[in-house]
């Protein structure tokens, strides 16, 4: 028999971590972080005597340690122009390793109390992490063949997807099945294998800016009007 | 009057309202958030939040800041301490006087 009593749905701590990826900014950010490396990777991969995946590998790395090192105030300053205003403002998640602990600090000291550690996000390490070392599989699989242009796509939004799922930012199956479709309108462009693997960054910038637009969209929809809560005191 | 019933008397009465238990909850949850936020999370009015808000604040449990984000400024309300060490013996002895055999949470181990 079912407990009526249980108390269900998602903690204010949950809802608060949700709460950050309301708007899509996250997304955008990271999409556009990976565009603009990516792009200057294959630009850089492109002029060089002897091209070679790896050269926009380290371009892209260098670009995604770029979004752990400013993406958060970068995020957090166009949240306060944009989210802030019109939907009020909550403390940002932590960012949560798989390890389950915020950070080292909170692992050395006492839990705190009530409750704060399920203001969290596996952001860095679901989407992030996931997006890097797909680029690295990606770009150093040598030679380049059809199958994985047919299937690099799809691993992604297979991993994207279920890894996500559950977690405080899920992502439509809609939104990954037309990431997984990319590999299919890759082929049915027939482009040269060697550039091929170096379009897969960008692919996944594109894909990841488009979602969080769309989401931004929706919610500046939503929440037309910058409602100013201030000058309200308790 | 039974212990239970001497339990229940002692209950913080500043927290037990529904709205600032709401208000409680949701911070001890967040962490930090603007009166904005709460006001949308809660389905608060503004004078409705600012009256309990004020109380919480004259008690000394939650305390309210003006902040800037960017340029933006903003009304951030977080627990204290205080309001911390209250909310946690009140949840604790909630829980105990909910309890079918009737042992409160300050008769814990």
């Amino acid at each position: 028999m079912k407990d009526n009593l249980a108390i269900t749905g998602p903690s204010p701590g949950h809802r608060a971590a949700s709460y950050w990826f309301v708007d899509g900014l996250p997304d955008i950010v990271l999409g556009v972080t990976l565009l603009i490396f990516g792009a200057a990777g294959l630009w850089w991969c492109v002029h060089r005597p002897k091209p070679s995946p790896a050269h926009e590998f380290f371009v892209v790395a260098i670009g995604l340690c770029f979004f752990f090192w400013k993406g958060r105030p970068l995020i957090d300053l166009l949240k306060s122009r944009l989210t802030y205003p019109r939907t009020g403002y909550a403390r940002p998640p932590e960012d949560l390793s798989e390890l389950g602990l915020p950070n080292a600090l909170t692992a050395l000291s006492l839990k705190p109390w009530p409750k704060r550690d399920e203001n969290v996000t596996h952001f860095l390490t679901r989407t992030t992490m996931v997006v890097l070392w797909w680029c690295f599989f990606a770009l150093n699989l040598n030679p380049w063949s059809r199958w994985y242009t047919l299937l690099a796509p799809a691993a992604l939004a297979v991993a994207l997807y279920a890894w996500n799922r559950r977690s405080e930012h899920p992502y439509r199956w809609w939104s990954a099945l037309l990431l997984a479709l990319i590999g299919p309108a890759l082929l049915w462009l027939d482009l040269s294998p060697l550039l091929q693997p170096l379009l897969m960054p960008l692919l996944a910038g594109a894909w990841l800016a488009t979602e969080g637009a769309c989401v931004l969209v929706h919610y500046l929809r939503a929440n037309p009007s910058s409602r100013a809560a201030e000058g309200v005191r308790a | 009057m039974t212990q239970r019933m001497q339990e229940i008397s002692q209950l913080d009465r500043v927290i037990h309202e529904p709205a600032r238990l709401a208000i409680m909850l949701i911070l001890g949850g967040v962490g930090e958030a603007d009166f904005l936020y709460l006001q949308r999370e809660g389905g608060f009015t503004q004078g409705n939040l600012s009256g309990h808000l004020a109380k919480l604040e004259e008690a000394g449990y939650v305390v309210i800041e003006k902040k800037f984000k960017g340029k933006v400024p903003l009304t951030v309300c977080s627990l204290t301490g205080k309001g911390m060490t209250a909310f946690a013996k009140y949840s604790n002895r909630m829980l105990g006087l909910l309890q079918p055999n009737g042992s409160t949470g300050s008769s814990r181990p």
